[in-house]
């Protein structure tokens, strides 16, 4: 079976960042492979290495993500497709899911694996837009992944508790960084990285964005706490006084 | 006469919190736009709920009924919604920010040639009919400004943005015609597994009580729940918690479990890493129990504890079962 994972090059969200005029200040040396992508990597990974079959990553990005397809090459995944844009593209998940849907469109692969979501954006479209356009069935926020067959089986993570889902191949699932602990690439691992084949190809022309982000604000800052002293039988009075006055009981 | 159209999650044969939320919001937006209200509601017997719609100011109710709505399951989902969201051609579609809601939005906007704001704790809707959002990022470390036009515009609205708010009017229900072939589905349900603490979804909840890695046993665990009985919370926790297999995944708040905004949150052993932080932070009121003076929880704190969880939970639940008494 072929897995094609769809990974991306995120901020260090537990770097230091900073807001200035509306913009985000961030160190950009500081950049991760994003954490529920590699989750999905691990997770093909496992698979193909149980029942056979081939891992390519596809990332869009500018020329520096070279270094995070090199990590997913590095964890094990065979081959890697980069669509490289221009430092600092505006795309949004619109523009992602269609330049996406043209890599795959005709592409041989049954099963495609994305994050459930990016790190720093946090929007979570991605994936079921692309299906969509792919006409593909799709799971998303998936714990757990399986083969049965020619099925594959997807637990995910609902709001009241956890469905079973078994989809046809071709199919698309996004994945939670709950599914595993993915691998740490081994030197060995590194070393092969730099021999596997890497397709890099330039974007003529990205697809406009359809949301604009006009700007950064910080959060709303909280009323500075209270810290409440005393024997533990002191400080459960007080709490429970301050959370009657509160009208939180 | 342009519509808002809010979609109303039910779970356990009630319209969730969230679901109210956002019809609030939408009234808000649609009566500042002087637009209609549109509700709708996808249930094995969506008209029975139009009654509560209509209590928070819903004009139309579009009521799709389906066996097929009892669980969820991405591509009923989608078929109902596109044909309301044809129907109505809403300018808006404001939706609660549910695991059932992010199954489906990214292919939903797709299928109606939409936009999506994802997750915003903020939405206006500007004079021209663009909509714009705040949304948190980086880990809910900042607020993106976001903006989208074109019709439609979906929207999803994290639980706690707003207040639920009734405003009562005449509904009328629409029943929209829907025949789901199962044959067509390509996808099939095989299990669904709900945590031993019922069905009721965390996100939901007025209170939240949320453990920790301090919570190290059987007898934390049961001090913890003790804690959530008296005042009748919902429980949640950590990754680390969840990870070792001391609370379902469904108990899972943060960046990648829930987000939750209840009005009072219970940190019990928990040092508040910015990835849980993220899912809790809009809480209203904050209480954090650590026995670490520096844990980052009690930043964001409005009452801290700076204890043993074994020694400040006892005293706590008694004060608290007193309280309930006098009450």
């Amino acid at each position: 079976m072929k897995f094609c994972v769809c990974i991306k090059q995120v901020p260090d969200v537990t770097a230091p960042i900073q807001i200035r005029d509306g913009a985000l200040q961030m160190d950009a040396g500081r950049v991760v492979l994003n954490a529920y992508d590699a989750s999905a990597v691990e997770a093909a990974l496992v698979l193909t290495e149980a029942h056979g079959g081939e891992v390519e990553v596809v990332l869009i990005g500018p020329e520096k993500a070279t270094e995070t397809i090199r990590k997913a090459l590095a964890m094990g995944a065979h081959r890697a497709t980069h669509l490289v844009v221009d430092e600092g593209a505006a795309l949004d998940s619109h523009a992602v899911s269609e330049l996406l849907a043209r890599h795959f469109e005709g592409a041989d692969c049954d099963v495609i694996l994305t994050g459930k979501q990016a790190q720093d954006t946090d929007a979570g479209l991605a994936g079921a837009m692309l299906a969509e356009r792919l006409g593909r069935p799709y799971a998303t926020n998936a714990v757990g992944l399986g083969l049965d067959g020619e099925a594959v089986v997807v637990t995910r993570q609902g709001d009241t508790g956890q469905e079973t889902i078994a989809l046809p191949t071709p199919c698309l699932v996004t994945c939670s960084n709950d599914m595993n602990d993915p691998r740490i690439p081994n030197l060995r691992g590194v070393m092969q990285a730099k021999k596997k084949p890497l397709d890099a190809r330039p974007v003529a022309e990205a697809p406009a964005p359809r949301v604009q982000t006009l700007g950064y604000e910080p959060l709303p800052s909280r009323e500075p706490g209270v810290r409440l002293d005393g024997e533990p039988a002191e400080q459960a009075a007080d709490l429970v006084r301050r959370l009657a006055d509160a009208s939180v009981l | 006469m342009p519509k808002i159209l809010s979609y109303a999650a039910v779970q356990n044969g009630q319209p969730t919190r969230a679901s109210l939320e956002g019809l609030s919001r939408a009234r808000e937006l649609a009566q500042a736009r002087g637009a209609g209200l549109a509700a709708v509601v996808l249930a094995p017997d969506a008209e029975a709920h139009a009654e509560v719609f209509g209590r928070y100011g819903a004009q139309t109710v579009y009521a799709v009924s389906d066996p097929v709505f009892k669980t969820h399951l991405n591509t009923p989902v989608l078929e109902a919604l596109e044909a309301v969201i044809g129907r109505a051609e809403p300018e808006v579609v404001v939706f609660p920010s549910t695991e059932g809601v992010k199954d489906v939005l990214g292919a939903l906007a797709v299928r109606t040639g939409g936009t999506v704001l994802p997750d915003v704790s903020e939405v206006e809707v500007r004079g021209d009919g663009a909509v714009e959002g705040l949304r948190p990022v980086m880990a809910s470390k900042f607020l993106a400004r976001v903006r989208a036009e074109g019709a439609p515009v979906l929207v999803s609205v994290r639980a706690g943005s707003y207040e639920a708010t009734e405003a009562p009017t005449e509904a009328t229900v629409e029943p929209v015609p829907f025949s789901f072939d199962q044959g067509s589905l390509r996808q099939t349900l095989r299990e669904v597994a709900t945590s031993a603490a019922g069905a009721v979804d965390l996100s939901d909840a007025r209170v939240v009580v949320a453990a920790g890695r301090g919570v190290k046993d059987e007898a934390g665990k049961q001090l913890v729940e003790e804690l959530a009985e008296v005042l009748g919370a919902a429980i949640g926790a950590s990754r680390a918690v969840v990870e070792s297999g001391m609370f379902p995944a469904t108990a899972q708040i943060g960046q990648t479990g829930k987000v939750v905004s209840p009005d009072l949150y219970v940190g019990v052993g928990l040092s508040g890493a910015i990835q849980h932080v993220a899912g809790m932070v809009n809480s209203r009121v904050i209480v954090a129990i650590n026995n670490n003076p520096d844990a980052p929880i009690f930043d964001v704190a409005t009452y801290g504890i700076v204890g043993d969880l074994y020694q400040v939970l006892p005293p706590l639940i008694a004060a608290l079962k007193e309280q309930n008494v006098a009450v």
